[in-house]
């Protein structure tokens, strides 16, 4: 996902790399061909290359506002009765290993009526 | 933003003649964007000390790193290495970062390249104008968000005084009086009246007058571990 982007009117001046404060831009020049380089983790957004360009032709909205990037995609787990998400896989396997048992995926309203129920069925048989 | 400012390079070179392996450490954050300690900085205060001629012959070994914040300890400690050997740091931070590493790498030496002078708000490239001194009690809503602590010579609080001329502040010529840019703020947004309003005598303590503050935000989840 690149955030930083030029329009067609970059000519390749370099002035935003020797006027970067974070040493952010760079460039490689091969052949026939110059490239221009960005590193996100080091650019501190300060805008002075977008002030700097004598062409106008950094797009530093781009760097303002961009789509989301997919992190990471884990298993989940849904309730048995209602299907509602509760908590994924991973998450669900560690609570139980601390519990030390294994636990019925239920959501909270559901959870609440099981327990209920159990507990009218356990005085049941007690009385009886 | 904070704002500060390289040293005369003299006494860079005089605070740090006396060890022999230095890391010359930047900030990637305020110091970056007010142009004075981010890894552009860092780099050249390294490459200037080098030819500067000011060791007498006993030229230090100089490294060189930038840590995104170095007011953070837990970053810092984590993903800042000191070299081996290295007898101190040159920090190109504020003050904040100065003291934070030297909280996380004591009783290692770290000596501050710049001098932290304020905060700062930039109207025009390259410009940085102090317009807040954290005072603690913002008063910005009674006058149309002109600070009269940071911005009036005397930091009055009931109007100019009587050297205000022409809009100009009698105490440093070259300063807009801040109390006529209130005035001239409430106008444009109808407010006048605020200008009528009186308030309490203030108290100054959470300006600093009552030592060094802090700010405490529960409930975010410890550092994490190394």
């Amino acid at each position: 996902m690149s955030y930083f982007k030029v329009n067609e009117n970059c000519n390749g001046c370099l002035a935003c790399v020797q006027n970067c404060p974070a040493c952010a831009l760079s460039y490689e020049d091969e052949a026939v061909s110059r490239t221009l380089r960005h590193n996100m983790t080091l650019c501190a957004r300060c805008g002075q290359c977008w002030r700097v360009c004598p062409q106008d032709a950094i797009e530093f909205q781009h760097l303002l506002q961009s789509a989301w990037d997919d992190v990471v995609t884990l298993d989940i787990v849904r309730c048995s009765v209602c299907d509602e998400v509760l908590y994924t896989d991973a998450y669900g396997e560690h609570v139980q290993e601390r519990l030390q048992k294994e636990v019925e995926p239920r959501c909270p309203k559901h959870q609440e009526e099981f327990s209920r129920l159990a507990r009218a069925h356990f005085q049941t048989e007690k009385k009886a | 933003m904070i704002v500060a400012e390289l040293k005369p390079l003299k006494e860079i070179a005089a605070s740090v003649a006396e060890y022999r392996k230095i890391l010359v450490l930047g900030c990637g954050s305020c110091v970056t964007v007010c142009l004075s300690g981010g890894e552009r900085e860092t780099q050249q205060l390294t490459r200037e000390l080098l030819r500067s001629g000011l060791f007498g012959g006993k030229l230090p070994v100089f490294e060189s790193g930038t840590v995104i914040r170095q007011c953070e300890k837990d970053l810092v400690e984590t993903y800042q290495q000191v070299p081996p050997d290295t007898e101190a740091i040159l920090s190109l931070a504020c003050g904040c970062g100065v003291q934070t590493v030297a909280d996380t790498f004591e009783p290692l030496p770290v000596i501050p390249a710049l001098n932290t002078t304020f905060y700062g708000a930039s109207n025009e490239a390259g410009v940085w104008r102090e317009v807040c001194q954290g005072c603690g009690d913002c008063v910005l809503s009674h006058t149309g968000s002109i600070c009269p602590v940071a911005r009036c010579a005397k930091s009055l609080f009931n109007g100019p005084c009587g050297g205000s001329q022409n809009g100009r502040c009698e105490i440093f010529t070259d300063n807009p009086c801040a109390w006529a840019m209130i005035y001239y703020r409430l106008k444009k947004q109808n407010k006048l009246h605020l200008l009528h309003e009186v308030h309490a005598p203030r108290d100054w303590q959470p300006a600093g007058g009552a030592g060094p503050r802090v700010r405490i935000r529960t409930g975010i989840g410890g550092s994490p571990q190394k």
